[in-house]
């Protein structure tokens, strides 16, 4: 067993608005060092960073949009969200929670900040992950898992210094709640100061840490602090973290989906003639409807 | 697909090499702009013809009680302009404006000429293109005339695939010259027929 080591420690960059309720820092795809490839099956990763909306009437968020070929995985850190799907589905969700949606052959949904909670307004955080599909499931029929925070099984660090939610995958005996099309790891890891704790994730699994409270260091000496994308390296199997103050991050880690990807707006299929049939069947009404 | 150059746009559709044509296109100057600015204004003169490598434009005009009119989208690899006041000289009864941030290569008279000499294909090329859009100018009218919304949406999903997801809808009905209510009610009409659970 070596060590996986870190290749790349990146800062948040320039927030952009998606609708009027989420204000994110895109960490994938950007640029060639985080592109698509380099961390599929995670092809898109959105990060709200935490950031106060003042209360409002009218929810903010994003309108009636489209997804094909892939999974939208909305972890909640602070803040509530509210969503719709063209299939009749929808749910709230609120601090500590997952939508794990497997849009798949396609559907249209629109996420708003939850009523109530729009009217208080509040700090709001979230991460957003596109998650691929297979091409034997990209067309299979859509799905939800509403995974709430109480049902994450967790892993307890000895000496009462902090917990991991495994939300998906595996963490020393403990199995994710969420289920995956392929082999993923996806964990919330809560550090108490000074705790350190190691990881051990297959070599040729793409492997990312995201910061979301606090700061830690990576395998004893790479500092990483609040907001950072810390993308590590395939060379290895065994990092370890240590949080610098009391800290919460979220480790994300998969095994490469060896395809072409062909991606355009809210689609990722195989090939360019996928595309144009999901923009066809979008404009034709076979995602079905969905009022504004 | 997000982004198409001038250069791969000639050298695709002529017969020529990659160097013959940069040393034409390099001398063409491009622009960036940003979501919301304008590249003309009604009542300015327009001097360019516009071909968008990256990003989307609209030509709309404004009319007497203030409502816009979308005429054209232009997204990738579209060429844009106001012809009345590019090639009659007249001020502009139309806005020309970037719906995303957006880059376009500006065409003028001089680098037509060159080309023409250079590469006398596009010659043959550019009539092609000119004719291509007077019959989509002849379709459109046609079908204001004649066609019903509904033809008129799907005809406008197969010329522009992907508008719908980059425009408000808004702008789609205008475009299409019905209210915002009359394409909901149309998409809404076309998801009970197409949809299957």
């Amino acid at each position: 067993m070596t060590t996986k080591t870190v290749e790349l420690i990146a800062g948040p960059p320039e927030p952009h608005y998606v609708g009027d309720g989420f204000r994110v820092h895109n960490f994938i795809p950007s640029g060639f060092r985080l592109d698509m490839q380099r961390m599929n099956p995670f092809i898109m990763m959105d990060y709200n960073s935490k950031f106060y909306f003042s209360p409002s009437e009218k929810p903010r968020g994003v309108g009636v949009h489209p997804h094909r070929g892939f999974e939208t995985v909305t972890i909640a850190y602070q803040g509530k969200v509210e969503h719709h799907d063209s299939g009749g589905g929808g749910g709230v969700i609120g601090q500590g929670d997952i939508q794990w949606m497997t849009a798949a052959g396609g559907v249209l949904h629109k996420e708003f900040h939850e009523k109530e909670w729009s009217k208080k307004g509040g700090d709001f955080q979230m991460v957003q992950l596109w998650i691929n599909l297979p091409a034997k499931d990209k067309m299979s029929t859509p799905k939800y898992q509403a995974i709430k925070n109480e049902n994450i099984n967790r892993y307890s660090i000895e000496n009462n210094g902090g917990e991991i939610e495994v939300i998906a995958g595996e963490h020393k005996g403990i199995k994710g709640t969420a289920s995956t099309f392929t082999p993923i790891h996806m964990f919330n890891v809560k550090l108490k100061k000074g705790v350190e704790t190691d990881f051990s994730l297959p070599a040729n699994f793409n492997t990312s840490l995201l910061v979301v409270e606090g700061s830690i260091v990576v395998n004893g000496s790479e500092e990483a602090p609040t907001n950072n994308f810390v993308l590590m390296a395939n060379d290895g199997e065994n990092f370890t973290v240590k949080a610098v103050e009391d800290a919460v991050v979220l480790i994300l880690s998969g095994e490469p989906i060896d395809e072409p990807i062909a991606a355009h707006g809210p689609f990722v299929m195989n090939t360019r003639q996928e595309l144009i049939q999901a923009f066809d069947d979008f404009n034709k009404g076979k995602f079905g409807y969905l009022e504004d | 697909m997000n982004n198409f150059t001038l250069s791969t746009f000639l050298t695709s559709n002529l017969q020529v090499d990659e160097t013959t044509i940069s040393l034409i296109v390099d001398h063409c100057k491009t622009k960036t702009i940003g979501q919301g600015d304008y590249l003309l204004r009604q009542g300015e003169y327009c001097k360019h013809s516009f071909f968008v490598e990256t990003g989307l434009l609209r030509q709309y005009s404004i009319d007497a009680k203030g409502k816009e009119h979308i005429l054209h989208f232009a997204p990738e690899s579209w060429i844009l302009t106001d012809r009345e006041s590019v090639y009659f000289n007249q001020p502009s009864n139309y806005f020309i404006q970037a719906l995303e941030p957006t880059r376009v290569a500006l065409i003028d008279e001089q680098f037509i000429e060159q080309l023409s000499e250079k590469v006398p294909s596009f010659i043959d090329f550019n009539n092609k293109l000119l004719h291509n859009h007077i019959r989509h100018l002849q379709n459109r009218i046609n079908q204001l005339l004649s066609a019903t919304a509904e033809e008129r949406y799907l005809d406008f999903i197969k010329m522009y695939p992907d508008i719908l997801l980059r425009v408000p809808q808004i702008m789609v009905a205008s475009y299409l010259g019905i209210t915002p209510e009359s394409l909901s009610r149309i998409r809404k009409e076309l998801a009970y027929k197409n949809f299957k659970k």
